[in-house]
């Protein structure tokens, strides 16, 4: 059943439907006036004037950027126009078996790109709460799970929708590489899950092992004639060691932010920092190590799941405790399975806290630059990717809704 | 007599005098919200015994000296909200005997709930109790404040409604509806029965088999007791419905015992039933859903409160155990996103609960003679940054977010990184300085 | 064209056809006043014979209509099936025949070099099954279970005991859930990826390598078609990257989302065996086949022998051809085994393997009336019997 928008919000979008399609099948130009736009990383513009073309952004300005000659105008009067969203840490629909591959703990050449499927149901209600890129990782029962890809929220194929393969190599440091892993009783081994590590120390040391053989890998100048080339999986640490390839650790509670840090100075890797609830405990650490975190779901009261016996207890201040010390840091909806669209958990962030525009930017434009993608999403600016959303109102309040969602220049939402 | 006699005195008269008010309070605020009338700009509420007085602009008051000023001028205020329906802070709501209409939830309900302290947090101050939906006949309900040590001191109302439930936990839809018609219909033959039995009585009085002085003593059953009364209409009776399969047998039901519905989620498919709905109900607290067509095989969201709506049919919202759900502001939100007005939505919160608890004339508004139930907030109440600073049930401060322990907890963390960093100074360098 | 002349040799003939003891070196001429020779997914291209006969010699078809030499005739054996239609028997191109458990090696998942064939029993009850439902060839597929099953066969039923008539024709692979085995490696989509890969790349680049990447090589080089069980968008995928990373065209078995993926399918050269389709699917999946056709991409089903016909019906009521549907039960699966020389056609030089109908086997109201394997009568009736009982006249409900 679809509801009944209001009338304005039917014009516009029905509108922009029809004409950004055409618009993009024909290579014209699209100019959307009179909003309030808020770029990213910059203070909000009022009467402002968004031009696309070719599925790039081509200009933005202020009320004296008037919209091209020829080009078609749709009026966002009362409306704001925002970046489309960035979710840096996206569960997709797959099933968890899919995501992670258990037949070794150690996977750090898998491609959870194998395994998207463009029309599952995450990434049509991501599209239409405003999102428009998603990072994608393998899952979390691996010490190191393999391979994530950066993707747009659209399409019918995902070489299609990918726009950075192999963006990162998931870590995950807790309880949950070690659960339903059995211990031998009794002498019998009948399952490869004996082999797996059992505890934390188990986990921990599955990830030195790794890393110490790419160490190695990587200082062997010379091989004799007859070795065996490193695993596919051993080059895949040696890029991470080399900052090739970007490691994201998750870890949740203190003990586990404090060992991924130091796992991290041993090998001298740079990590990103996922998940993070106690991060609060740890914020001068994290604030002295430069670490960039991304904080998963921070509207929920727990963390839900087998994920909870990490004991990890999220506090509603740890937004406004990361800002204050200066910690870099994004907002994602991660691993919880209560987390809520995007833009809401930016929203209960402020509530908590945080100022609104570092809120908005932590979605945004803090999520390309961590991606290594700013130069194409993440903001409007000349030049970049038209991705961006029109929302009925400032996006923080809880009554927005996104209106039009677009990818490319492309209308990629479903009308509500 | 001295001063500090006459102070001790008045002291103790004050403390003896059970603490449900004092005289005269005076609430100053930016805005005033009463929901049935125009909203006030830099307003007074005067508050007496508990009750509300006077509301006006602050230009047109003039606070009585002996009054207690809350100082609110650069905050909003309103009436605290009204839940009509709501099975948290008991220590177990659901019995796993279908058929128990003689419970009552006053011998449930944990008054140290911290479900109570998180209503407070969220501004609610009048909450409708019952039991929980697992239930057949669950037993009667009592209207709360969520304030109190004990539950008397809690009791606004009590046996206000007889809880029952067409919710299938074990055995078919099929199952269930039959075995609600025969546990009313059992209720039934025994008022029958009960009622023979008197008349019998009365006509061997009459006939003077029995002494004329005798009187009929025997009394209905306990345990059947509040069954009749639901009968009989003297109680009202709260259905839950969980999704539209059910609905035709409770509008069924609803029309033979007069009773409110409270209506789960899954209601797309009932829009032209919904129509014959000829009373207000309470939505369950998630109200926003997603379905998967099994054509398509494409999601859709529904929202069953915009449903209602374009059904025409008043509507109380209910606040969920735990997550965004039980936060008012984020259920009013996601009314006004699926198209409500914001009045609608207020509204769902505050006069339609209250009408459906026969209590609008105590709560629901700010309104002269209206128990003087207020939340004072930072701001819009459909802000997501708003907080409820002050709540105050019937003249007395009961919550404040600054001494509120749970919010200390959340956000110590955060206050102590925001505190200027005072520079250490090491003790040791002090005694080489000799300081 | 010849009438049957009721002679002195029709109880010779019943008594021969009934016992079919095989007739040594004895030709058989089969007459209809239809007969389908092979199917074409282009109409026009039905190669089809009106009041016509084939001639069977040693179980194959050894002349066709006006090819057939006077005195051939004249020496056979006749069998008249009157204005029946005789068109090539079905192939069941993928089939366990209830023999899952034989056909995949549960402990490890990479088995590229095991036979199918040595775990095929001539009497096997599900070959009973074949040509009552007018199957007269199948392939012998290994188990979902593995990500490299094994090497298939190809066989036929018969009226006491199926055959293998090629034992090593294609290779089975899988993605598929049952593939993926929290027990043992893969236990994801992402790690049968990665396992083919791998194995397809030391099969194509490495030096000294074994039987079971030996096997890679022939499918690579084109010399074995390879079959992969793939039902969702991502495994199809993951399938089809395969194939265009080490040059062959797959052959999907199952294929439920290839709608998703038409244009890939169509460039890589696919084919798919799709699973039997039933009343009960989403009309999304009913017109699935007509969509595969109108993108040129060749398939057919598998699934239980007595769907088959169903599944051709149900798929023409939603926008396939009925040649193609047709075709689909015989050619296509023929070709996609590389057994289009012996089966799925009644040209010279195939076995007769033939069903004969009452109308057209799509309509289901159609009446089966026989089964011919080897150019023996597998099931039904010989010619005199089902004139007897073709006039049933049905009156009722008065």
């Amino acid at each position: 059943m679809t509801r009944l928008l209001p009338t304005s919000a039917l014009r516009t979008g029905a509108a922009l439907m029809a004409l950004t399609v055409f618009a993009s099948a024909q290579q014209a130009v699209t100019a959307y006036t009179n909003a309030t736009i808020l770029p990213g990383g910059k203070p909000a513009m009022s009467n402002a004037t968004l031009v696309v073309s070719g599925g790039k952004v081509i200009a933005l300005g202020g009320s004296a950027l008037k919209a091209p000659e020829g080009a078609i105008v749709i009026d966002c009067k009362g409306k704001t126009i925002t970046p489309g969203l960035i979710d840096a840490s996206f569960q997709s629909g797959t099933k968890s078996e899919d995501l992670n591959e258990q037949s070794d703990e150690v996977t750090p050449h898998l491609r959870v790109l194998d395994s998207i499927d463009p029309e599952d149901p995450r990434f049509q209600r991501a599209r239409n709460a405003g999102v428009t890129t998603v990072h994608v990782m393998p899952g979390t029962r691996n010490v190191i799970g393999g391979l994530g890809c950066v993707l747009k929220t659209h399409g019918t194929d995902p070489k299609e929708m990918v726009i950075k393969e192999d963006a990162s190599m998931r870590i995950v440091m807790g309880a949950e590489p070690s659960m339903s892993n059995r211990a031998i009783r009794g002498g019998r081994v009948n399952s490869m899950y004996y082999r797996r590590p059992t505890t934390r120390m188990g986990v921990i040391w599955a990830v030195r092992r790794a890393f110490y053989d790419a160490k190695e890998a990587l200082n062997k100048t010379q091989g004799a004639p007859g070795d065996a080339p490193p695993s596919p999986g051993t080059q895949i640490l040696t890029q991470v060691l080399q900052g090739k390839v970007t490691a994201v650790t998750t870890a949740r509670s203190e003990q586990d932010l404090r060992t991924a840090l130091r796992i991290a100075d041993e090998f001298g890797y740079q990590t990103i920092i996922d998940e993070a609830q106690d991060a609060y405990m740890v914020a001068d650490e994290l604030a002295g190590k430069k670490a960039v975190v991304m904080l998963g779901a921070p509207s929920a009261e727990a963390v839900a799941g087998s994920a909870r016996s990490d004991g990890a207890a999220p506090r509603a201040g740890t937004v406004a405790v990361l800002a204050a010390k200066g910690i870099t840091f994004v907002i994602t909806t991660g691993t919880n399975t209560a987390a809520l669209p995007l833009i809401n958990e930016a929203m209960f962030a402020v509530r908590n806290g945080l100022g609104p525009q570092q809120a908005l930017d932590a979605i945004t434009i803090e999520p390309a630059k961590l991606l290594g993608l700013s130069d194409r999403i993440g903001s409007l600016a000349p030049g970049k990717d038209a991705d961006f959303v029109i929302w009925s109102q400032n996006p923080l309040d809880p009554a927005a809704v996104a209106e039009s969602v677009l990818i490319n220049g492309q209308s990629v939402s479903q009308p509500r | 007599m001295n001063h500090s006699f006459l102070r001790i005195a008045i002291a103790c008269t004050a403390i003896a005098i059970p603490a449900i008010s004092q005289d005269l309070v005076a609430i100053k605020a930016k805005t005033i919200h009463t929901i049935t009338g125009p909203s006030i700009t830099d307003g007074v509420i005067l508050l007496q015994n508990g009750r509300i007085q006077k509301i006006a602009k602050a230009a047109d008051v003039e606070i009585p000296w002996s009054a207690t000023v809350i100082d609110a001028s650069d905050k909003v205020v309103m009436p605290t909200y009204v839940l009509a329906h709501s099975s948290g802070g008991m220590r177990g709501a659901n019995e796993s005997m279908q058929n128990v209409p003689w419970l009552s939830v006053a011998d449930a309900v944990d008054p140290a709930s911290t479900y109570f302290e998180g209503m407070l947090r969220n501004g609610v101050g009048t909450i409708h109790v019952l039991p929980g939906n697992n239930t057949l006949m669950a037993g009667s309900g009592m209207v709360l404040r969520p304030f109190g040590r004990t539950v008397e001191d809690m009791t606004v109302a009590d046996n206000t409604g007889m809880k029952l439930s067409l919710m299938t936990s074990n055995g078919s839809r099929l199952q269930k509806i039959r075995e609600m018609r025969r546990a009313i219909q059992s209720i039934r033959e025994y008022l029958a029965n009960y009622e023979r039995e008197k008349a019998e009585f009365e006509k061997e009085k009459a006939a003077g088999a029995i002494p004329a002085d005798k009187k009929w003593e025997k009394e209905i059953d306990r345990k059947q007791k509040a069954a009749v009364e639901l009968i009989e209409k003297k109680m009202k009776g709260w259905l839950y419905v969980p999704s539209f399969a059910e609905l035709d047998e409770a509008l069924r039901m609803s029309k033979e015992l007069d009773l409110n519905m409270v209506l789960g989620a899954n209601l797309d498919e009932a829009m032209p039933l919904l129509t014959k709905l000829k009373r207000p109900v309470v939505l369950d607290a998630t109200i926003e859903y997603f379905e998967t067509d099994p054509e398509t095989r494409k999601e859709e969201q529904h929202c069953s409160a915009r449903m209602l709506a374009d059904a025409g049919v008043p509507f109380a919202l209910s606040l969920g155990s735990a997550g965004p759900t039980s936060y008012p502001w984020w259920q009013l939100g996601t009314c006004m996103r699926n198209g409500l007005s914001r009045q609608q939505a207020l509204a769902a919160l505050t006069m339609v609960p209250a009408k459906m608890l026969g209590l609008d004339d105590q709560v629901g508004s700010l309104a002269v003679g209206k128990l003087g139930n207020i939340q004072i907030l930072s701001g819009d109440p459909t802000s997501a940054t708003t907080w409820v600073e002050t709540v105050v049930l019937e003249g007395e401060v009961v919550y404040e977010r600054k001494t509120d322990p749970r919010l200390q907890y959340l956000f110590e963390a955060a206050e102590k990184a925001a505190a200027p960093q005072t520079p250490k100074v090491d003790d040791n360098k002090k005694k080489d300085e000799g300081q | 064209m010849q009438i049957l002349n009721q002679n002195r040799t029709t109880g010779a003939l019943l008594l021969t056809t009934l016992l079919a003891v095989p007739t040594a070196a004895q030709d058989v001429l089969v007459q209809a006043s239809k007969i389908i020779v092979a199917y074409s997914t282009e109409a026009p291209n039905n190669m089809v014979l009106k009041d016509s006969a084939l001639l069977i010699r040693n179980g194959k078809i050894a002349f066709v209509g006006a090819d057939i030499p006077a005195e051939a005739r004249r020496a056979a054996r006749v069998i008249d099936y009157g204005n029946a239609t005789i068109s090539p028997g079905f192939v069941l191109a993928a089939t366990t025949l209830g023999r899952d458990v034989d056909l995949g090696e549960g402990a490890i998942a990479f088995t590229p070099d095991l036979l199918t064939a040595d775990a095929f029993d001539p009497w096997l009850e599900q070959l009973d099954t074949l040509a009552p439902a007018g199957v007269t060839s199948f392939g012998l597929v290994p188990s979902a279970r593995n990500v490299a099953g094994g090497i298939g066969a190809v066989g036929k039923p018969g009226l006491e005991q199926g055959r293998l008539i090629a034992p090593e024709v294609f290779v089975g692979f899988s993605v598929s859930r049952s593939a993926r085995n929290q027990e043992r490696q893969p236990t994801s989509l992402m790690g049968a990826h990665q396992m083919l890969r791998e194995s397809f790349t030391e099969a194509r680049d490495g030096v000294k390598i074994g039987p079971d990447l030996a096997i890679l090589r022939q499918v690579m080089s084109g010399q074995r078609p390879a079959f992969f069980y793939a039902d969702t968008f991502a495994e199809i995928n993951a399938v089809l990257d395969i194939g265009a990373s080490f040059n062959f065209a797959p052959i999907i078995l199952g294929g439920g989302q290839s709608e998703r993926v038409i244009e890939k399918l169509a460039k890589r050269g696919a084919g798919i065996v799709l699973n039997t389709l039933s009343p009960m699917m989403r009309r999304a999946d009913l017109e699935l086949p007509a969509k595969l056709n109108k993108a040129g991409i060749p398939f057919c089903f598998a699934g239980r022998p007595d769907q088959l016909r169903l599944s051709a019906a149900l798929a023409v009521r939603n926008g396939l051809s009925r040649s193609t549907a047709s075709t689909a039960l015989t050619r296509t699966p023929a070709t996609m085994l590389g057994q289009q020389a012996n089966v799925g056609a009644l040209r010279t030089g195939c076995g007769a393997d033939f069903v004969v109908f009452q109308g057209d086997f799509i309509d289901l109201s159609a009446r089966h009336i026989a089964t011919w394997v080897d150019g023996k009568l597998a099931h039904g009736a010989s010619a005199k019997q089902a004139m007897k009982t073709r006039n049933t006249n049905l009156t009722g409900g008065r």
